[in-house]
């Protein structure tokens, strides 16, 4: 008995120094991360996850060498779960800043937290423009919905000339929803018309009512912001009834699957995205995309760039502000200004950024970038 | 005596409750008080769904549903004029609605009612079948909840769902109202009503044969389950301050069926065991998903890790515990005490 409580001693003391050697970089300094590892929307968690970990290797330490610690909680895109993290990341891990979450309505709920505790949350995809509007610490690296909305109206009123367009929206997805409205208004304020709106459901398989909705009105093109699942099948189906528009859509369509189940008929098919690798204009956008290819053996996605950004961006106010002082950080994140990131050039204005999108184009069985549209 | 007994030990434990949250309240931090408020919130949803699902049986897919509509009446009354202006982009709100403006007891209470008064129009169509025929009448109407606030976007603000909802909710509202109804849901479940309900549970036909009214008494499960759950939205908007349709999706019944049956199916005190597990577990559970260090070496952690361990377990108790924590039984002092004794003996 008594040996056995030697060994007991022996054993804990054994595990304390094993537990205080892991503490001993006290010095880093902690940001959390919350993203949706998994549940539903897992798989844009993960991309972004793998970008904020290229980006932390190609910049680790902040403040002279400091190191940047990453705490990763896992949301499982729910909007409770993504409250508790951040609450515990903020008053358990005690973390200087947060990036995340992906989903707009996710970020919401974890944002009036950070707000109230001056803590700046840097969101690397949320698009709703509610996610900022009337917060101080709530900042994004994503361009918003209206923007998108307003570049995709611009591009086939100026570029596919496009006079009539027929809105094809999946009503059980807030992001086709959203989209759509904004598309709506300001294909109309820029004179254009819009001749039919129709509505699918994610999980449609069969679309011969809203073909022939959208062929009794001729529209010049065909405006179809859902995933790319519902657009490849909407696009063979269409194709077979003789609709020759162009379909445009979203960035929900940038997913290779797209061109998988949709073939010969997503061809021409555009859409605008916050990326393309071949677009990559800057030095550090250049560097993350070798660094990611050599990694992962794939073009980064378009939400590994954002979470990427998202972290240079943290790092890059981090520096600036000379302290691990919420207030200070959240002031230099604000004050981000003219900053080389991955996605673009980032400025943030009220926690927006104003950047350029690009328009992507399926090409001979491949994703094309075909123009970058500025603000 | 005994009864006497009893309940002087109920009341002395909801004081003890009570008691407990003004010491949390002032001590604790806000994560942990985060916590508290889900458990109790979850708590509450539970117990009514355990009504309908477990104590008369009818295999019903409702909750999100009712907790949408709960939680958008309660947080479109509690907003005011000025912050819907401001958060309707998309399109205007309609009129009445946009200047209606309520304090959030109030709102609560509309909220339950209105969810109530759903769920006693619906039980006309979804209780002439039973059975799995029921299950997907009542998942069908979550559905076309989720399509409708999606798409009233003068009503619900559409996609982008609402935002700045004020945060009323603490832990007297949130536990208040999780007591409350568990004390409620088990007068009826111990009344004539409730017995009535497990009747009709065990076998509808013998009960209608009987003379039980099986519509009424099935109607009155809903109805109570429905205001509740109603009521349970509204906390929970109140928590979270920001609601749109994707909190509304089939996952959350989902999680609240697990809950049930993972307490027992009829159980009021083992669905209460079975939210802490679940909620509080859950959290808990996030060690495994860091990386840990233990001496010099370092085990990489593994997003999701937690979400496997916790299968784990339920796969565990489900073999173990074929009828939940609890079956059936319900926890009482009576048992409790004896049980005391029992060990005190040997």
């Amino acid at each position: 008995m008594r040996f056995f409580g030697r060994l007991m001693f022996v054993l804990t003391v054994l595990l304390f120094a094993g537990l205080a050697s892991s503490s001993s970089f006290a010095k880093a300094v902690k940001v959390g991360v919350v993203l949706p590892m998994t549940g539903p929307i897992a798989s844009f968690g993960q991309s972004d996850w793998k970008g904020i970990k290229i980006a932390a290797s190609l910049k680790p330490t902040v403040l002279n060498g400091r190191k940047l610690k990453l705490i990763l909680l896992d949301n499982k895109g729910d909007k409770v779960e993504t409250a508790n993290a951040v609450s515990r990341l903020i008053f358990k891990n005690k973390v200087s800043a947060v990036i995340g979450a992906v989903a707009s309505g996710n970020t919401l709920s974890g944002a009036p937290i950070a707000e109230k505790a001056h803590v700046p949350m840097v969101t690397p995809a949320s698009t709703n423009p509610l996610v900022t509007k009337g917060k101080k610490f709530i900042s994004r690296v994503c361009f918003i919905d209206p923007f998108q909305g307003k570049v995709a109206a611009k591009y086939v009123y100026n570029n596919l000339h496009a006079r009539t367009a027929a809105v094809i929206v999946d009503m059980a997805q807030d992001y086709s929803v959203g989209l759509a409205r904004f598309f709506i208004k300001a294909f109309k304020k820029m004179g254009g018309k819009i001749v039919g709106n129709t509505f699918i459901q994610t999980g449609d398989q069969d679309f011969s009512a809203q073909i022939a909705v959208v062929k009794a009105h001729h529209p010049d093109v065909i405006y179809m912001p859902t995933y790319y699942q519902e657009l490849a099948l909407f696009a063979r189906q269409a194709r077979q009834f003789g609709l020759k528009q162009t379909i445009m859509a979203g960035d929900g369509a940038s997913e290779e699957a797209l061109i998988k189940v949709g073939g010969k008929a997503v061809e021409g098919l555009s859409f605008t995205n916050h990326f393309d690798p071949k677009a990559a204009v800057t030095p550090l956008g250049k560097k993350f995309v070798k660094l990611y290819r050599a990694k992962y053996h794939e073009d980064p996605s378009a939400m590994a760039a954002l979470g990427a950004d998202a972290y240079f961006v943290v790092a890059n106010a981090i520096n600036r502000a000379g302290s691990t002082n919420r207030i200070k950080i959240n002031k230099a994140i604000r004050a981000t200004k003219g900053f080389k990131g991955v996605t673009g050039i980032i400025t943030l204005v009220n926690g927006d950024p104003v950047k350029s999108a690009v328009i992507q184009k399926v090409k001979d069985g491949k994703f094309v970038y075909v123009t970058t549209v500025n603000p | 005596m005994n009864k006497k007994r009893n309940s002087l030990l109920t009341i002395a434990s909801i004081v003890a409750l009570f008691l407990f949250l003004w010491y949390a309240s002032a001590h604790f931090n806000k994560y942990s008080i985060r916590i508290l408020n889900d458990i109790a919130i979850f708590m509450m949803l539970a117990v009514s769904y355990n009504l309908i699902n477990g104590v008369t049986g009818q295999f019903s897919l409702e909750p999100n549903g009712f907790t949408a509509i709960g939680a958008y009446v309660s947080s479109l009354l509690t907003l005011t004029a000025a912050q819907k202006h401001a958060m309707f982009i998309i399109v205007p709100m309609i009129h009445p609605l946009d200047t209606l403006h309520l304090p959030f007891l109030a709102a609560l209470i509309v909220g339950g009612l209105v969810t109530a008064l759903v769920g006693f129009i619906l039980a006309f169509p979804v209780f002439r079948v039973r059975g799995d025929y029921l299950a997907i009448v009542t998942l069908g109407f979550g559905l076309v909840i989720r399509v409708f606030s999606n798409n009233a976007i003068s009503v619900t603000n559409g996609p982008l769902g609402l935002k700045g909802i004020g945060a009323y909710t603490n832990l007297w509202w949130s536990w208040g109202w999780a007591v409350f109804s568990l004390i409620v849901i088990m007068r009826l479940v111990n009344s004539g009503y409730g017995r009535a309900m497990k009747a009709i549970r065990d076998d509808e036909d013998a009960a209608i044969a009987m003379g039980i009214n099986s519509f009424k008494i099935k109607m009155i499960a809903f109805v109570t389950s429905a205001f509740f759950e109603g009521v349970a939205g509204g906390l929970l908007a109140h928590l979270i301050t920001t609601i749109s349709p994707t909190l509304f999706t089939f996952f959350l019944t989902f999680n609240l069926l697990i809950i049930i049956v993972v307490g027992g199916l009829g159980s009021m005190t083992g669905t209460v065991i079975a939210t802490v597990m679940v909620v509080w577990g859950s959290e808990l559970l996030r060690v495994v998903d860091q990386p840990m260090h233990l001496f010099s070496f370092t085990i990489p952690g593994v997003p999701g890790m937690r979400m496997i361990l916790f299968s784990v377990l339920l796969i565990v108790i489900m073999l173990f515990a074929r009828e939940g924590i609890m079956g059936q039984k319900e926890f009482s002092w009576n048992g409790f005490l004896n049980f005391l004794r029992h060990r005190k003996q040997k």
